[in-house]
This record gives C-alpha cells, structure tokens and sequence, in this order.
C-alpha cells in the first residue's frame, strides 16, 4: 500500500513535469513563431507622414538604398503612394465618398474634388511597388489579405506601365487582365488583377516603383519603406541605426514593442510553466529520495552482506541508482500522459488567454514583406499587427517521441538526483555493524 | 595456512573502551575445521570480522598462506573478501529477490569468476549440497531454513575461497538439519582444502570440529 502511494504521488509530480514541459514547449514554439513572423521589421515614412496623409518631404531612392548598409538589415521595400485625382485617370473609384468621405475628403492633402463644386470623389490610390510578389503571396493590406485572382505580377525592378488592380476597381471600371486605362495621360495594361478582401484595398491599384515614379514626376521619391531585419532582437538597434542615418527626415516606427506587449502573456506563460516544471522535478526528486532512503534503510542488512560477500561501494551504488532509474522511467512510461504523448501528434487549442492583435489599417499599402514578416507596407504602421493577431490567436500543443525522450532524461536526472543521499548512506554502511546486530 | 599473532581489538563506547579481543593468536591448517565456543558478548563476532577482513584489527597480523592481510586498504581487503573469504551466517543472509542459483552466481560475480563458467559452478556448488535443480530456481522464501543453509554454503564455498568463517551456522535450525550442515562443512572443507572456523555456543557441534578454541572477554585460549 505504501509502495502503490510512493508511486501515485511520484506519477502525479512526473506528470506535473510532462504537462509543464509541453506546455512550455508549446509556448516556447509561439513566441519563436510570432517573432519571426512578425516583429522584424521596421517602418520608415517621411517625417509628419501616414498612410497617405498628413504632409512632409519624400524620402529619396538613395536614402532608403543606404538602409542596406546597415548591420542585420536583409532587405528594403520601398514605395511610392500617389493618388489618381478624376483629372489624372479615366479611372472612376468604386468607393462612394458617403459622409465620411465628405467629411474628410478635403483634409490634409487629400484633395480629390471632382470638379464640382461642394462633392467629393474619392481618388484612386496608386502605390508603386519593388516587392510586388510579396504582396500577392498573401499578407495584409488595409485590413485584408491580397491574393492574386487572374494574371500574373510585375518585376521589383520593372518600370514598364503594367499595373495589378484591385477587384472593386477593376469591376467598377470593366477592366480585365490586358485591359488598359489611362493614368498621368499614359496608357497602362492591366497584368493582374488582386483581391485583398477589402472594400478600400480593393479599389487600389500596384504599379512598378520606378513606373509610378517617372509618370507622376516624383523621381527618386519615396514615401515609405518597410526594413526587414534578420532577427527580432536585433530590431531595435536597427531601428536606433536607421533613425541616426536618416536624421529628422524620418519616422522610424517598428513593431517589436507591439509584439512584445503581445508575447507578454505567453512570456509570463512560459515563465510560470518553467517555474512548475523545476519544482516539480525537485518534488520528484525529493519523492524518489526519500522513497531510496527509506529502501535502503529497509535494505541495510541486505547491503551488509553484499558487502561481505565483497560487493564494491560503487557496485552496490550503481545497483540502487539502476533500480530508482527502472523505478521512475516505469512511471512515465505507464503514465498515462506519457501514452497521450505518444500518440498525440500535436494538437491545437485556441489561443484564448492570448488578446487577439489589434487591426488598424486604414489602407494598403500594397505590398508586404518577404516570407518572415508580415506588417503591412510603409506609410501604414498598424497594418502589421492584424498578421500577428491571427498568428497569436492560435497556440498549438506539440509533443511527441522527443518530450518523451526529454522526459526520460529528465527521469535519469531525478533519479540521479534522488539517488544521491541514498547512495551516500549506501557507503556509510559498514557490513561488520550490520551483521554484528544479528 | 591461517596465522593470526597477537590481535587487538578495541571500540569506543559511551560507557569507554571495550576491549573486545586481546592478544589473539592462533593458527589453522588448510582443510582444517577449527570450533570458536564463547557465551555472547565475549568477542566472538568481532574476531570473526577481524579475520573475515570486514573490520581493521588496532594491532597484530593475520597472515593466510603468506600473505598479510591485517592492514590492507577498504579496497583490499573487499577484493580479497571477495575471492578468498566465505561467509556462513546463522540468519542465512540470502538475497530474498534472488533465486538459490542466483545468489551462489552473485558471489561468482563478486569473485570475478569467469562469467561462461558461473552458470556451472553454481550448479556445481548446488548439487554438492544436495540442492537439485527444482531447489536452485527457488528463491529463498521458497526454501526450508535447512535448504537455505545449504545454499549459503554453496555461495561460500563457490569461489573456493581459502577461508570459510561460519557464525553460528546451525543456531536457526533443529537439531538433526544441523548436524547435516556441520557435516556439509566438514566434507567442503576436506574437497577444497579449505579452513573452516565455526563460532557456535553448541558443544555438540563444537566437539565435531577438528580443534576448539574458547573465547571470553575477548581473549582466546584452546581446549584440549
């Protein structure tokens, strides 16, 4: 009875160290993932700019170039965001002013009159592009997710004048893949046309950075830049480098401290399942000792004659520690989260503790960062966050032969562990005592 | 040929000394059962370990066919326990989890015999003392108390050691199961040559051994 109590608490102290082993795994997998997905890039727009609003001066092709030179910087996708007025396209926008639109149609900049007086016509955002793949690979633009529905994309360096057009705008305007429209008094062909799932998104158009640059006279001009950089920790450093260079002519946001206050959670998470897990492997080490102690004191004559018999202190020892060993990796293995394990080849649970991340995104900015970052383009500082929210909403359980063979480890150590006092007490027993009490 | 000259013992209690063997000496020829009678406390199991190398003697020399066993190290004295020391104890002092042939192979082990030649031996040792081969898969909960005497001399005997020590080996058993075990002895120690000390407060069995010697406060003397 006592032995069947030794061995329901021990199973229960490895189980507890199973459970938080995983469940640390588990977390620690999400946090690798978030970071590399999401929190390695930084945003670069003109000073006093966003998102197509406010005002400032362009940054130039050259400075954002120079961005390169930067220790830890892996690439640099720069845009130009112009707006199409009724008087540049035969363009007609899809989007319907509605009162928002007269509200602020006429408001910092954004002037889109129609040429009547007192209405407002929503003008057609064109964003010029050297990463047109990415964005239409999947990531966020304004709010939705691009996804290329017919045609093909444009070269980085393409300055043919070829554009990739939103649905909205692509049904309003009865344009399909090879249709033409006329932007700054120059025919465009359309090559793709691009979903985004977003009303506003939708009813942009992608073209050619160098394109976009040459017909609306903004040579060398940029008007944001999303740096991507090799590793989320070496994000703020970047950032503190890119500031320096850029000086004043620069706002230089990235997303690292959004994601942190998103890791947090799963941080403390990770923090708590560590914490339980050293405890309880303490626990189960204190378990095994003083079960071994209270063996070996069972055992005392059987370890006097041994060592009569001529049994080393070592080979008596090894014996023990061989037994404890058997002993706890007996109880994992019929444990019945050890089983579960096993057969559990992941397993996915929704994120519930994890505050979905917030989606601001005002607009597209119609590209996204390469594989392994997800924010949204220059000029749109929140757009990101609506790829790490999806990314955190979903914690997934992985576990299989290697916890396992941790665990099992981890048994070998406990039962070290546990072993010790007990092996201790194993050299202090002098076999003329032993069988002198007989 | 075992020589002892002049032993001491001393322990340290909380009551002071007590000196538990003084100036012993004596000898003992191969193949040679010797008796040691003395009442309890005497110093009769004491000088059994003095001379079963399990305890260092404070003074004098054991000598076993010319080799000094008295001041060997721990690690000494268990290896040469191992090879050339056999223990009969009055409680039998088997390994309960152990079959009869797997506690006489457990000495073989100790003795670093040869490991193809165990399984033999044991089987060997077994039969000798009239143990089959139903009795050697046994385990000692399995056993009379007759039969586990038997296998305890097969475990000391097994390694062919030069000095068999026998502490009260008849002392848990009737009368007529221990006469045959003191016979056991007798023939073991007459195949293998070895020399047999038997500490028994039995004259009976003390008077089958070849020569007796009598302890009392620790000192020895013999009886003619």
């Amino acid at each position: 009875m006592r032995s069947v109590g030794v061995v329901v608490i021990l199973a229960v102290a490895i189980a507890l160290s199973i459970s938080m082993l995983i469940a640390r795994d588990a977390v620690t997998a999400k946090i690798n993932t978030v970071r590399s997905s999401t929190g390695n890039t930084i945003t670069v727009s003109p000073a006093g700019f966003f998102g197509g609003q406010g005002g400032g001066t362009p940054l130039t092709t050259a400075q954002i170039t120079g961005l390169l030179s930067i220790p830890n910087v892996t690439a640099v996708q720069a845009q130009l965001s112009e707006r199409l007025t009724t008087s540049q396209t035969n363009l007609v926008t899809p989007i319907t002013a509605g009162s928002l639109g007269s509200r602020f149609g006429g408001f910092g900049g954004r002037s889109g009159a129609s040429g009547s007086t007192g209405t407002f016509s929503v003008p057609i955002s064109v964003i010029g592009t050297n990463s047109p793949g990415n964005s239409l690979v999947g990531g966020a633009n304004g709010g939705g997710t691009e996804k290329l529905t017919s045609g093909t994309t444009f070269s980085p360096t393409s300055s043919a004048d070829v554009a990739i057009v939103g649905t909205d705008l692509a049904t309003k305007n009865k344009l399909k893949v090879g249709s033409t429209f006329t932007a700054w008094k120059t025919t465009i062909t359309v090559v793709g046309i691009y979903d985004a799932g977003s009303t506003f998104a939708n009813a942009d158009a992608l073209m050619p950075l160098a394109t976009v640059q040459k017909l609306a006279a903004a040579t060398n001009q940029i008007t944001g830049a999303t740096v991507v950089v090799n590793n989320i920790n070496n994000v703020a450093a970047a950032s503190t480098a890119i500031t320096k260079k850029l000086g004043s002519a620069a706002d230089v946001t990235s997303t690292q401290a959004t994601v942190q206050s998103q890791l947090a959670p799963l941080n403390s998470v990770k923090d708590i399942s560590t914490y339980t897990l050293i405890g309880a492997v303490i626990g189960a080490a204190i378990i095994l000792l003083l079960s071994m102690l209270m063996i070996v004191r069972e055992r005392r004559r059987e370890i006097g004659v041994l060592k009569a018999l001529g049994a080393t202190n070592r080979s008596v020892v090894s014996q023990f520690i061989a037994e404890s060993t058997t002993f706890i990796v007996g109880v994992i293995i019929s444990s019945p989260i050890t089983s579960a394990l096993v057969s559990a080849s992941g397993g996915s649970s929704p994120g519930g503790f994890v505050r979905r991340g917030t989606g601001f995104g005002g607009g597209g900015s119609g590209f996204t960062p390469p594989a392994g970052a997800a924010t949204g383009g220059g000029g749109f500082r929140f757009g990101g966050t609506r790829g790490l929210g999806n990314t955190l909403t979903q914690l997934h359980t992985s576990a299989g032969w290697s916890t396992l063979v941790f665990a099992l480890l981890a048994a070998i150590v406990i039962a070290a562990l546990g072993s010790t006092v007990a092996s201790a007490t194993i050299t202090r027993i002098r076999p003329a005592e032993v069988l002198r009490s007989e | 040929m075992l020589n002892v000259e002049n032993l001491n013992k001393t322990f340290k209690t909380d009551g002071g000394e007590v000196h538990a063997v003084r100036d012993v000496s004596f000898h003992a020829a191969d193949g040679e059962v010797v008796a040691i009678i003395g009442a309890s406390g005497s110093g009769k199991s004491t000088l059994l370990s003095l001379l079963g190398l399990l305890d260092a003697p404070d003074e004098g020399s054991i000598d076993m066919n010319g080799t000094q066993l008295a001041h060997l190290d721990a690690a000494g004295r268990t290896k040469y326990r191992s090879r050339q020391v056999g223990f009969v104890f009055q409680a039998f002092n088997l390994i309960p989890n152990l079959t009869a042939k797997e506690n006489v192979k457990l000495a073989l082990e100790f003795a670093e015999w040869p490991k193809d030649d165990r399984d033999a031996r044991a089987e060997q040792m077994l039969s000798m003392v009239g143990l089959g081969a139903d009795k050697a898969s046994r385990r000692p909960n399995k056993l009379s108390g007759g039969e586990q005497q038997r296998v305890a001399i097969a475990r000391a005997f097994s390694a062919q050691p030069q000095l068999i020590l026998a502490d009260e080996p008849t002392g848990s058993l009737d009368r007529a199961t221990g006469q045959k075990i003191v016979e056991l002895l007798r023939n073991a120690a007459n195949t293998q040559k070895t020399t047999v000390l038997v500490v028994t407060h039995d004259e009976k069995i003390a008077k089958q051994a070849d020569r007796r010697l009598e302890i009392e406060d620790g000192v020895l003397t013999e009886i003619a």
